[in-house]
């Protein structure tokens, strides 16, 4: 027995030994201590965690590549002075513990200068809570998330958020219920986190009434917890339903309904609004026809808009076949603000430099979207309304009456108001300087 | 019976934990950050070594106790804003209390239907963050240890404190744990795994034995998942999926479920195999989804062949081995 206690402790002790000299010959990445981590001489590294594959992924996982479609446009023409951007992405498949994992590789190991876009409220929560890039100095630019909070500078110092938000979202939608659909019986299905509570609390301000509420856990989408929904919804005769939640759950409750012979007037959330994703999902064209969307950004069919023009050819040139949807217009237009930021940053941008340059510029960026950025040293809020529209026979969000008409408000209890925003120009050939 | 003394293994742990110190100091820090949660893993892969190895029970839930670890431990300091040390009591006790529940239907199953139950578990559990609105729902709590006191200096990072924190509770666990099992309940465990009918003919009474490896067990891995909660610092369903139990249960049969003694094989390996296939999948330059889904399947495939060819587990076999070697 004497010799057995002592082998184990021997190979104990020899796969502690060679853990810790494995562990210790990986060399800490060296990096030069002149220039800021993640910029060289003539590259910039940015990074994303995004669901890439699992139950959230569809629509999304198109985001990295139209983003990098348009870096490379913008690397190809000369880069951010001189430099080119590389854009290293991670799958956190929507699970907040592989968001945390993900985003420490990219911050510590693959030493990107800023996170662009990650998406998900969960997931930047548990970031910011974990990683803690504020602490650390990292910037999270244009997070992939409409929850208010996230605009909190005190808070999320270094985060910027870009989407308007959920509250402003459901403030401007109960709105348009008000203009459309006044006496109606309404139905809210929303997903039951951070996401679904600002809508909750959004509604809750513009004072809409509904006959039924049903939350769903993120996740747990699907034809069988769908059909939980439209029993509820059909108990409380509803008129008119909001599907506030991601597009894989659009798609399951507009599929499951027409399913079960349910046709409510639909009113589709932006962030679960794409139509080409909710085609991809089952859903027939005709299903979504006449329902309502919204968007702060022009339509995607809407090939009359110098944005819309430039980016649609550029992408189907990076990912020839892929069709040019709402996921990718976002994608694109996040990297292209971001190209901007970069540019006001300095010639040898930090992420101090970074930081104050969007804070003091940030308003004055060029973008696809209809409505305005607001950022400045104390507000980190990007775009701050949505016009409305329906889904054409085909599927198409098209606004109402042909011309976009905008609405803005804020995350508050400020009132909604039209917006006389106009958007300026698009810098020559969608290369801003 | 000879065994290491109690003073030699004492001494035996501060040495590693000596020498643990040393390597935090050494790499940079994401290394310490993996080291956090190796140390997680090491934990939750003792729980079930202890249940499965020593008393053999299976338990295909043991994330499920983990997720009550950590949420008690979350609640505990957010609610009561209890010290760290405290909240990790808490979420033992949380953990054994739940576990013993667990324990008392437990003794009246084996093989198949206590593998369901686990697993029902497992997948039931986490979803009822969903029911209540004081734990938070999809997004779960904040789990907040703090910074590193001031006194450690300002390149001090935290994720070296979450991996001091987890490195010094990981040691006193596997310490306690060893313990355990050379007492008199760790031999009532193995007489009992060995053939409970001799056992019970022996004068042991084998619910209530089952019941207490079960609570121990449970309590082990409650302290897992408050780990677990700092090292991402939140606690939200889905960071307590059925995969976890998978991917522990994984580590226990790949470190050798009989033995404590290769609980860090299992450990490391299943922080390691992510980050080798995410450096080759890189250098070949196949798309993302592979890099996230190619890990699980080679641990799965590498759990099939330790069972193939080691079934004990490496440490065993090279036991087995020696022993054989020496009666030549």
């Amino acid at each position: 027995m004497k010799a057995f206690n002592r082998r184990k402790l021997v190979t104990a002790s020899a796969m502690l030994a060679v853990t810790a000299l494995t562990i210790t010959t990986v060399p800490a990445q060296a990096f030069s201590p002149k220039s800021e981590v993640g910029v060289s001489a003539n590259e910039i590294k940015l990074g994303i965690t995004i669901p890439m594959t699992g139950a959230a992924s569809p629509g999304y996982n198109k985001v990295p590549a139209a983003m990098k479609a348009y870096f490379d446009y913008v690397n190809a023409n000369g880069g951010v002075n001189g430099r080119k951007i590389t854009l290293v992405v991670k799958d956190d498949q929507y699970v907040p513990t592989q968001a945390v994992a993900k985003t420490n590789e990219l911050i510590l190991k693959d030493r990107v200068f800023a996170l662009v876009s990650p998406l998900g409220t969960a997931n930047n929560k548990a970031v910011a809570a974990s990683v803690n890039p504020a602490k650390r100095g990292v910037p999270v630019l244009f997070v992939n998330t409409g929850f208010s909070g996230f605009a909190d500078v005190k808070k999320y110092p270094t985060t910027y958020s870009l989407l308007p938000s959920y509250v402003m979202e459901a403030k401007i939608m109960a709105e348009y219920i008000k203009d459309n659909f006044a006496g109606k019986t309404i139905g809210l299905v929303y997903q039951d986190d951070d996401f679904g509570s600002d809508a909750l609390a959004g509604f809750k301000t513009a004072g809409v009434k509904f006959a039924t509420t049903v939350g769903y856990a993120s996740g747990s989408q699907s034809a069988t917890t769908a059909a939980g929904w439209v029993t509820k919804l059909k108990a409380a005769n509803c008129d008119v339903v909001i599907l506030f939640g991601v597009s894989s759950a659009t798609a399951a409750g507009l599929g499951t309904a027409a399913a079960l012979k349910y046709a409510p007037q639909w009113i589709l959330g932006s962030v679960g609004g794409d139509a080409t994703t909710i085609k991809a999902a089952g859903v027939p064209a005709g299903v979504l026809y006449n329902a309502v969307g919204a968007s702060f950004l022009p339509s995607t069919t809407d090939t009359a808009d110098e944005y819309v023009s430039l980016f649609s050819g550029i992408y189907a040139k990076a990912v020839p076949g892929s069709a040019f949807d709402n996921n990718v217009l976002v994608g694109m237009n996040s990297a292209f603000v971001t190209v901007q930021a970069l540019q006001a940053a300095g010639k040898n941008p930090t992420r101090k430099s970074l930081i104050a340059a969007i804070n003091s510029k940030g308003s004055t960026f060029a973008s696809a979207g209809l409505l305005p950025l607001n950022y400045s040293a104390s507000s980190h809020v990007g775009y701050n309304g949505y016009w409305f529209g329906k889904y054409s026979p085909t599927g198409d969000l098209k606004p109402d009456g042909g011309k976009y008409t905008l609405y803005t408000t804020d995350s508050g209890s400020g009132a909604v108001v039209k917006s006389t925003y106009k958007r300026p120009a698009m810098p020559a050939k969608g290369l801003p300087n | 019976m000879h065994k290491l003394s109690n003073k030699a293994r004492i001494a035996i742990f501060i040495v590693l934990g000596f020498v643990i110190f040393l390597i935090s100091n050494r790499v940079d820090e994401l290394r310490v950050y993996q080291g956090a949660t190796v140390a997680v893993y090491v934990v939750g892969i003792a729980s079930i070594i202890l249940l499965t190895g020593y008393s053999g029970q299976v338990s295909l839930g043991q994330g499920a106790l983990l997720g009550v670890g950590g949420y008690a431990a979350a609640l505990a300091r957010l609610h009561w804003g209890v010290s760290v040390p405290v909240s990790f009591a808490i979420a033992i006790l949380a953990a054994a209390a739940a576990g013993a529940l667990l324990g008392v239907a437990a003794a009246r199953l084996s093989g198949p239907y206590l593998a369901g139950t686990t697993l029902a578990l497992a997948v039931g559990l986490p979803s009822i963050a969903n029911q209540f609105t004081f734990l938070g729902g999809e997004q779960g709590l904040f789990y907040d240890v703090g910074f590193p006191p001031a006194s450690l200096g300002e390149d001090f990072t935290q994720y070296k404190w979450f991996f001091w924190i987890a490195a010094l509770a990981t040691l006193l666990a596997i310490f306690w744990l060893q313990n355990v099992m050379r007492s008199r309940y760790g031999r009532t465990w193995k007489a009992i795994r060995g053939s409970d009918i001799a056992a019970e003919l022996a004068g042991i009474n084998i619910a209530r034995v089952k019941i207490l490896a079960f609570t121990l067990s449970a309590g082990v891995a409650g302290l897992a998942g408050a780990l677990l909660a700092m090292t991402i610092g939140t606690v939200s369903p889905s960071a307590f999926p059925l995969a976890l139990s998978f991917s522990l249960l994984t580590g226990a049969v790949l470190s050798g479920v009989t033995t404590l003694g290769g609980v860090m094989i299992g450990a490391v390996t299943l922080v390691a195999i992510p980050e080798i296939v995410h450096s080759v999948v890189d250098r070949i330059g196949a798309s993302e989804a592979v890099a996230t889904n190619l890990p699980s399947l080679i641990v799965s495939a590498l759990l099939i062949v330790t069972v193939i060819f080691v079934p004990n587990g490496p440490v065993e076999q090279m036991r087995t081995k020696s022993k054989k070697v020496k009666s030549l």
